[in-house]
């Protein structure tokens, strides 16, 4: 009877195109988490620059504002912190921990940044020292490119976690342990924004 | 043979492939189907299951039954692996990069020996007129070796190895990516992907037999019915890999003669592939069999005979560029391959071997303004012969060129938010009121952050010489391609609004526009192969009119001139009778849609299209640069690379 063999043939061609669909599937995940990861490189470029300006900027500013040294150390500190986080958050772009570490030191870089600004305020020397201009504007050209990074992060984040998790690819996804991605969030709000430079 | 025979060539290529690999598929098939044939027999007679007395007889080569269970599973197999691959080749040349563990690098990279390799790919795009590629290293390769994969300039990569990215001098670099851009030049990217796709369905046989090998069991067929798909798919694996290797070696001999062509420094190709000689350009990666084509060096160890080799001796590629080679392959300084780049500031400016030639532009392009009249192409009618060429001159321009650009906006242009900001402000009118008012508009429409960074750039732009915008547009390109999708559509709205906002949208801002959406939308939609249509003019007319009207009308304001122009160039398509459109029905919707049916014409058709836009802008006599900026504008909207014009 012809009709045993055709079901088989019919069968082995089922399984082979499950085969493929399942392989595609498994690319494309492998494609988006590439994406999500080529993003974090673009903020970890950005975030160094930040990080380079900072002590010339303490630097700068140290000559003024004499009396204010723990305002001034906790920023240098802030900044370690943070470049630690983000070497750890590169190596690994997405893991949950990591981005959340990042998120905290970054937070507390632009609220100690915050301060110092504050306390510029009261001495106009400073406010017209051209270096002091000159590495002010840089910084916030960066943090305008850091705040657009992000934003380009956590976009590639997401689609990926919605291909991630519909179905049938969140199969393939358990399956191979492609694990959830985490978004680059700053936490408290008056953080979000820049630290404004208004002289 | 000019760029647009090549491309036919290739075309007709691709075609007799296909042919030749139906036949090998034909020919596997029949394979499994006898083999099958004989261990069905073979188990049949050890159970006894055939009468002995007849055994001659009951050996018939059609058994239906047979036939249906081992060959349409076969087709299955074959089929589905190659239209598999083919789909997912369809991803652009950077999925073969990524497929082959490349890592992407950023346009703002702070690595310095990355930032040279991004310097000499840059100069390559520009003296060619095409695209930036993206750029991929393969960190976990030490050995010397290049491809570039993609199936059109607008989806292009490039990818070295770490060893070629730390071993190599940059003259050598400035060979071997010469070498990659003479095959994207030279169009047999696409013949290359399809060689990929076809050649990993016959690869699945193989990889399905070794399965089945592994499978347990007594008195179990399968293990020797995956041997015998093993045996059977190497046979189509032997031949596949046959005509590969007979098609690349051909290909290989000409890429490097059009390197040296490009670069007139044979010591620099020359010196990277003797320093491959003690080093080795193996890729041990198990994604390099069916890759092996793209290669710029052997990327597999020796094979029999070197019938499989799929590049030409090493000793032959280097005496042909350096008949004097004795030998001996030049040692390699092996403790460069683990530096991590911290400490060498190699300057990013044009190597000194170059230096010495005075340039022969003359005067400042982030300077004033110079309306010096080109002859341009000579004579206006040949334009399209430059297509795909590059010679040592125009990659002294681009070196010199790239080195003029004023930094601020190169290094804007290499950032994604900046060059959003360099685009916006190449494409704001000159026009003081008119600027005034848009930049009103932008302030209302863009974040905070992003004017900010466009005000930055507009004194620098505002000043800039005609010659310098597309190129920066070009170097802008990869920054733009790390846009997330959602970026990128808010970009798109962004740039027509600005298009449209100044109510009279010239053509060359529109052409701008186009050149950058079209070499960044393979990137966030699937890239669409294009599909030869038209072989005859004769369809693609009134488009013609349309294109050629629209330049024209670009050109001058005068009825008489506008008909005179018009007509010129549609004399060179050969063809009478033609009139001119008015303004209103040449305008750029027009354009594009004339545009887009004309990319589906082949190859030899775009050649006079081209021609005949060169003599219809060519018709008041010069050759403006704004006018030739615009040709090469309208070549890229028909992926045709066209290098910068050299002045007289």
């Amino acid at each position: 009877m012809m009709l045993v063999p055709i079901l088989l043939v019919g069968i082995l061609v089922l399984a082979v195109a499950v085969v493929f669909f399942v392989v595609a599937g498994y690319n494309k995940l492998v494609a988006l988490r590439n994406r999500f990861k080529n993003a974090f490189a673009q903020i970890d470029v950005q975030l160094k620059r930040r990080y380079d300006l900072i002590p010339n900027l303490v630097e700068t500013a140290k000559g003024y504002i004499k009396h204010e040294r723990e305002t001034l150390e906790a920023v240098i500190a802030a900044r370690n912190a943070a470049s630690t986080a983000n070497v750890k958050a590169a190596q690994n772009p997405g893991d949950a921990t990591a981005m959340k570490e990042l998120a905290g030191a970054e937070g507390a870089l632009s609220g100690s940044l915050g301060r110092l600004f504050a306390v510029a305020e009261a001495y106009p020397d400073l406010k017209a020292n051209q270096e002091m201009m000159r590495l002010m504007e840089e910084l916030t050209s960066t943090e305008n490119k850091i705040a657009f990074a992000r934003q380009a992060y956590n976009d590639s984040v997401m689609i990926y976690n919605t291909e991630r998790e519909t179905f049938p690819t969140n199969l393939i996804a358990n399956t191979f342990n492609f694990a959830a991605a985490e978004m680059f969030t700053i936490d408290k709000p008056e953080q979000k924004e820049a630290p404004k430079v208004s002289f | 043979m000019d760029f647009f025979e090549r491309q036919e060539k290739c075309r007709r290529n691709t075609k007799l492939l296909e042919v030749y690999f139906a036949l090998a598929v034909i020919g596997v098939i029949a394979s499994v189907y006898l083999a099958a044939l004989f261990v069905a027999h073979h188990y049949g007679i050890r159970h006894g299951r055939h009468d002995y007395s007849n055994y001659e007889s009951s050996l018939s080569l059609w058994d239906p039954q047979l036939f249906l269970w081992v060959a349409m599973p076969t087709l299955a197999l074959i089929l589905g692996g190659t239209f598999y691959k083919i789909q997912q080749l369809a991803g652009g040349g950077s999925v073969v990069a990524e497929m082959l563990g490349g890592r992407l690098i950023l346009p703002n990279t702070a690595d310095p020996d990355e930032h040279r390799l991004r310097n000499v790919v840059e100069e390559m795009a520009i003296a060619s007129g095409t695209p930036v590629p993206q750029i991929f290293v393969i960190d976990e390769q030490r050995g010397i070796n290049a491809f570039a994969a993609g199936h059109s300039t607008s989806d292009m990569a490039v990818c070295v190895t770490r060893g070629a990215l730390k071993l190599l001098t940059r003259d050598e670099l400035q060979g071997v990516i010469g070498h990659e851009f003479s095959h994207i030049l030279n169009g047999d990217m696409r013949l290359n992907l399809r060689l990929m796709g076809l050649v990993f369905g016959i690869l699945c046989l193989t990889l399905f037999g070794r399965i089945l090998l592994q499978t347990r069991g007594r008195k179990n067929p399968l293990p020797l019915a995956g041997l015998v798909l093993i045996l059977i798919g190497s046979i189509g694996v032997f031949f596949a890999k046959l005509i590969k290797s007979a098609v690349n070696r051909q290909r290989e001999f000409l890429a490097d003669a059009s390197a040296v062509q490009f670069t007139r420094n044979p010591a620099g190709l020359a010196g990277a592939l003797k320093k491959i000689g003690s080093c080795g350009s193996r890729i041990d990666d198990s994604g390099a069999e069916d890759a092996s084509h793209l290669f710029f060096a052997n990327g597999l160890s020796e094979s029999l005979l070197g019938l499989f080799s799929t590049h030409p001796p090493l000793d032959e590629r280097i005496r042909a560029l350096d008949p004097g080679f004795d030998g001996r392959f030049t040692p390699v300084d092996f403790s460069l391959l683990d530096d991590r780049g911290a400490k060498s500031q190699s300057p990013a400016v044009i190597a000194p071997g170059r230096g010495g030639t005075p340039s022969r532009l003359g005067d400042l392009i982030g300077g004033a303004i110079v309306a010096t009249a080109m002859r341009g192409p000579s004579p206006p009618g040949q334009f399209a012969a430059h297509a795909g060429t590059v010679t040592p001159q125009h990659l002294d321009y681009a070196a010199d060129l790239r080195s003029k650009l004023p930094p601020v906006l190169t290094d804007a242009a290499r950032e994604p938010m900046g060059a959003i900001a360099l685009i916006f402000a190449m494409l704001i009118s000159p026009d003081e009121a008119m600027r005034k008012t848009q930049l009103d508009q932008l302030q209302q429409r863009l974040d905070p952050g992003m004017f900010q960074e466009l005000s930055r750039l507009l004194s620098a732009t505002a000043a800039l010489d005609s010659r310098a915008r597309l190129p920066l547009a070009v170097l802008a390109v990869p920054a733009l391609r790390r846009l997330s999708p959602g970026q990128y559509a808010q970009f798109e709205d962004d740039l027509t609004f600005i298009i449209e906002s100044d109510q009279q949208v010239e053509l060359f801002e529109f052409m701008l526009q186009k050149l950058v959406t079209r070499q960044l939308d393979p990137h966030f939609q699937q890239p669409r192969r294009p599909v030869v249509q038209y072989y005859v003019l004769k369809p693609l007319l009134p488009d013609c009119v349309v294109l050629l009207s629209a330049l024209a009308c670009a050109g001058s304001g005068e009825p008489a001139a506008i008909r005179s122009a018009f007509q010129q160039g549609a004399a060179q398509l050969g063809i009478d009778g033609l009139s001119a459109l008015e303004r209103h029905a040449c305008g750029l919707d027009q354009v594009e849609a004339a545009l887009e049916r004309i990319n589906q014409g082949a190859p030899l058709l775009k050649k006079q299209v081209l021609n005949a836009c060169g003599v219809t802008v060519a018709a008041d006599g010069v050759i403006q640069e704004y006018e030739a900026e615009l040709l090469r504008a309208i070549a890229d909207a028909l992926d045709c690379p066209i290098p910068p014009f050299l002045g007289v």
